[in-house]
């Protein structure tokens, strides 16, 4: 008995360290990003573990350095706060009510609207992308925050996902409350929504990666400095500020930071709601 | 079931600011030609380089200071993907700015083809401007076959060699070598004592076939060998070959003395991974504050290219580093005047063309460079911006050719990028990139 | 289906419907149109070309390596991101306890911009760096963004970096989801250790390893900013692929009727792929009688 003990203990301990080893592996291209982005300049991209440390990178990014010009980072945060935010919160919103359509509402043409966002949902969207930056341009939101929040307001996939959803859920609800008076909105946000927090935190935060990290559509959609999302700002560093990598880690950590808290704030959820939307 | 009103309620509020907040913005570029109490408003797009940005802000600021009429918004280019991607991308938004910098010959040609630019010379002041700066000899081979002027040079830069001192010294180098054989010579010494930790040039840009990456190894070392021969003129191909195929060897000799590092590396020339590099008075200022230890003439010195064996070093050409500014034709009229009364201004006088000097260490395209007074004292303080001063007459600008991205990309492709990696002769690659060039020009 | 129904399910539907008639429709049709011009973003009228774009287009070394990109990004990084999340998911789910934690902190890379991974690797690769001064210590001197097939693999290894957490997230449900009994029960009708896995685990997992292939496959076709931003598509044409090119030649080149054409191949070839994928995954299925 006792020698099993030691040995089941053993093999747990083999097991945690190999678990911990693949994730300090896998997480180690963060550490060295933060890292080197308090390293002292000699030390940037020589060491993989810097040893000595500043704040000069976060100095230079706010002050310009010798150059004396200041980036727009802040400015660039809160773009990429504003348009991020925005752009999830239309996805989210248009998600659920053509989801709800979908799947509870029983109109003429539901099947082939069903039929067509999966359709929709796999074409691929390469070929769309010269014409929309066009439409953007004619209806005059090139440069605006609409011309980066409009074209990324709707997602097939959110409403894929709510409508698959919605569709479990079982109709009972939906007549009891409708008998009590209550009206469609109603029914879609009091009663759906709560009964699907933890599949709207993993579609809330999916979307919310993938909007703060786009590049493609926030590089082509604007030309002013003030309108530069945090994500491109950093993509244009690497040109003309080439040679000051410190202060490039130091951008990339401010850009990173932010969605790796709020992930981590909502993981309990998060988890959950994988957990639901992969069975 | 009552926390999610509040989300949608805010969702809302989020949509309907945002809302708000474009057509406060789209009101604001309305009113950007001419408003109300007869300001007019430029923009004003600069180089995606710090300093110039800095020098044209604080010029702005100087002559709004002055003139209550005008307001100056300076902004950098976007370079994404390039500077010049960004202007015909505006252009087809019809949001170009009223004018802008950076702008060098090959593009001028090409936007004043697709008539996106105002012939400088009919606006009124024009003949002004350019003897208040003395620059009508610099101006002159701007002209355009239509017989306009589209750019108005702001600086000539002729590109330099740098060569690590230090470390020639350690190899027995007083000082660095000046022909193409003494350079090999060089190299194999360097490769005896060091192996795989240093090479001659190591630089990632010699195998990238990017346009303008030619301007700062190819053509450096081909207006030397081939005494500034024009290579496109026109719409003609007139390269040298016997310099070609002598710069082409030269580089083969190079690879095959593995003298050349075409890899991502960290401040090569810096870092004394590489010895010899082109360098252009940009970098003085981050050496200053990043490379400390970097001091002219004691750990590097900089000279013309190297020449072929058998050529005279005294006589070696570089290229020339030469970059201007437009103004666009589809601002207003208003727009344009208030442009070049700014550009006037800036130039009426020499301390603002020393300021430039001093903080952006390119010089400035004017006649009296070696001769006015208010450059002298910025050359004693900074002896390394010496040689440039020196050599602006022996640099060659480039091509005006409006195809020049598509016929130096050739350059690369076909012959130098491919040469660089060993994948081709000299005289095949020179022959490849003639045949190509010349499909490309007709 | 009433009056009231159709009334509301309209209604509610109707962002979708905007949405894919400004963003669908208007944009197919006006991409279609631009692929038979040479219009450049800038010129007031339309010149009708014909099909000459097409046939530059396939003709185009740059197109055909976009094409062919796409399938070595797939044998590259399909098998290595399936391995490390199949490794992940063994090792977490073997652990007692704190899987969720461990679970939560692989799905971090996944949360990176591929700006940023580039910026990383570029360190990580430069010739001076650690990682390359130890490699040409054991006589590895390796190009990596330099030669071809090692360009490949960095991308198709940033790719696997951020994906493996995710799919090791499905994995790990799906092996979740396998009762302990049924192995017990194998064991009572003798089925030997070394035919578990083909004849209980697979088969079992075959729901989860299907979503990842498919979510996989889906990602080669959309390779961008990891390539765009280390190495531009290069050496050569090495590492470009299809936004790659569509991307540099509308807006750098200004090319936009060629790049309408370029984007028309693009999607057949990635219909065409997408197609036979699931195809074959399905009938790999049924084969083994998984389904």
């Amino acid at each position: 008995m006792v020698g099993s003990n030691k040995r089941s203990g053993a093999r747990r301990a083999v097991r945690y360290s190999l678990a911990l080893a693949l994730l300090l592996v896998m997480v180690y291209p963060y550490l060295y990003m933060v890292l080197s982005s308090f390293a002292d300049w000699t030390q940037i991209d020589k060491k993989l573990f810097p040893t000595s440390f500043t704040l000069k990178s976060y100095e230079w990014l706010f002050s310009g350095g010798e150059t004396g010009v200041t980036r727009p980072w802040l400015n660039a945060f809160m773009n990429s706060i504003i348009v991020s935010v925005a752009s999830t919160a239309l996805m989210m919103l248009f998600g659920i009510m053509v989801a709800y359509a979908l799947s509870k509402l029983n109109f003429f043409g539901r099947k082939a609207m069903n039929n067509f966002v999966l359709f929709h949902m796999f074409f691929p969207a390469i070929i769309l992308l010269v014409p929309t930056f066009l439409v953007i341009q004619r209806v005059g939101l090139y440069d605006t925050y609409l011309g980066l929040i409009i074209p990324k307001a709707v997602s097939l996939w959110a409403i894929f996902m709510y409508t698959n959803f919605f569709k479990a859920v079982p109709s009972v609800f939906i007549e009891a409350a409708k008998l009590d008076g209550a009206s469609d909105l109603k029914i879609m946000f009091r009663i759906m929504l709560p009964m699907s927090k933890s599949i709207t935190t993993v579609i809330f935060l999916f979307l919310l990666m993938e909007r703060w990290t786009e590049l493609l559509w926030d590089m082509i959609a604007v030309k002013s400095d003030s309108m530069l999302t945090l994500n491109v700002l950093l993509s244009q560093m690497f040109g003309p500020y080439g040679s000051y990598p410190g202060p490039l880690y130091a951008a990339s950590t401010i850009l990173t930071l932010p969605i790796i808290v709020m992930f981590l704030i909502f993981s309990k959820k998060f988890q959950e709601g994988m957990q639901f939307s992969l069975k | 079931m009552k926390k999610r009103i509040p989300m949608v309620l805010s969702v809302a509020l989020i949509a309907g600011m945002l809302s708000a907040c474009s057509t406060g913005q789209s009101g604001q570029n309305e009113s950007g030609s001419a408003s109300g109490e007869g300001v007019t408003t430029i923009e004003f797009w600069a180089a995606p380089n710090p300093t110039q940005q800095a020098y044209w802000q604080e010029m702005a600021k100087a002559y709004e200071a002055q003139n209550g009429k005008v307001k100056i918004n300076v902004s950098a280019i976007k370079e994404s993907p390039t500077s010049e991607a960004s202007i015909q991308a505006a252009l087809a938004a019809k949001s170009a700015p009223t004018m802008s910098e950076n702008i060098n010959r090959g593009f001028a040609a090409q936007l004043s083809s697709s008539k996106a630019l105002v012939p400088l010379d009919t606006l009124e002041g024009y003949d002004d401007l350019l003897k208040g700066r003395s620059m009508s000899k610099t101006i002159e081979p701007w002209k355009f076959a239509d017989g306009h002027q589209y750019v108005l040079p702001i600086y000539s830069n002729p590109m330099l060699f740098g060569w690590r001192l230090d470390i020639l010294k350690e190899l027995g180098y007083n000082e660095p070598p000046k022909t193409y054989g003494e350079v090999l010579e060089l190299t194999k010494k360097l490769k005896d004592k060091y192996g795989d930790k240093k090479y001659l040039w190591a630089k990632p840009d010699l195998a990238d076939p990017t346009a303008w990456k030619r301007w700062f190894d190819f053509y450096m070392l081909y207006d030397a060998a081939s005494n500034g021969n024009k290579f496109i003129e026109g719409d003609t191909f007139t390269g040298d070959e016997k310099a070609g195929i002598e710069v082409l060897t030269f580089v083969d000799s190079l690879r095959k003395e593995k003298g050349l590092l075409a890899r991502q590396v960290t401040d090569p020339f810096e870092n004394g991974t590489g010895v010899f590099t082109d360098i252009g008075p940009w970098t003085f200022t981050t050496w200053a504050e990043k490379y400390p230890n970097l001091k002219y003439n004691e750990t590097y010195a900089l000279t013309m290219p190297p020449v072929p064996d058998g050529a005279d070093p005294a006589q070696s050409k570089t290229f020339a580093d030469t970059k201007g500014l437009v103004i666009y034709a589809s601002a207003t009229k208003a727009q344009q005047q208030a442009a070049l009364d700014f550009v006037k201004w800036v130039y009426s006088d020499a301390k603002n063309d020393a300021a430039w000097f001093k903080q952006t260490n390119l010089p400035p395209a004017r006649d009296d460079l070696s001769t006015n007074e208010s450059f002298k004292a910025i050359l004693d303080e900074s002896p390394q911006l010496k040689p440039y001063a020196e050599n602006v007459p022996n640099a060659v600008p480039p091509m005006d050719n409006a195809k020049y991205n598509d016929l130096q990309t050739i350059i690369g492709t076909e012959a130098f990028n491919k040469v660089v990696k060993g994948e081709i002769a000299p005289a095949e690659g020179w022959a490849a990139m003639k045949a190509a060039l010349e499909k490309a020009l007709k | 289906m009433d009056q009231r129904n159709n009334k509301l399910g309209w209604m509610f539907a109707s962002p979708y419907l905007i949405y894919s008639l400004i963003f669908f429709f208007v944009p197919l049709l006006w991409s279609l149109f631009l692929s038979f011009t040479n219009w450049d973003l800038i010129a007031p009228t339309f010149n009708f070309v014909g099909i000459s774009n097409f046939l530059d287009a396939l003709q185009s070394p740059a197109v055909h390596a976009a094409f062919w990109n796409t399938y070595k990004f797939m044998m590259i990084f399909v098998p290595l991101v399936t391995v490390m999340a199949i490794g992940v998911a063994v090792v977490v789910h073997g652990l007692p306890r704190f899987k969720g934690l461990f679970l939560i902190g692989f799905f971090l890379p996944y949360l990176s911009s591929g700006v940023v991974s580039a910026l990383i690797v570029k360190g990580l690769l430069s010739y001076t760096s650690p990682v390359n001064e130890f490699l040409r210590g054991i006589g590895m001197d390796i190009n990596w963004l330099g030669s071809p097939f090692s360009a490949l693999f960095v991308v198709g290894l940033i790719l696997a970096w951020k994906f493996t957490g995710y799919y090791a997230l499905i994995i790990t449900s799906g092996l979740e989801s396998i009762d302990k009994e049924v192995y017990e029960a194998a064991a009572i009708d003798g089925v030997k250790d070394s035919q578990r896995f083909w004849r209980i685990t697979l088969p079992l997992l075959y729901p989860s390893l299907y979503t990842t292939l498919i979510l996989a496959f889906g990602v080669t076709f959309g390779i961008f900013t990891e390539v765009y931003q280390l190495t531009g598509g290069g050496p050569g044409n090495a590492t470009n692929t299809w936004q790659m090119e569509i991307f540099k030649q509308a807006f750098s080149n200004m090319q936009v009727g060629y790049a309408s054409a370029v984007a028309l191949l693009a999607s057949l070839a990635t219909f065409a792929s997408i197609f036979v994928i699931r195809k074959i995954l399905e009938i790999w299925g049924k084969r083994n009688g998984w389904v």
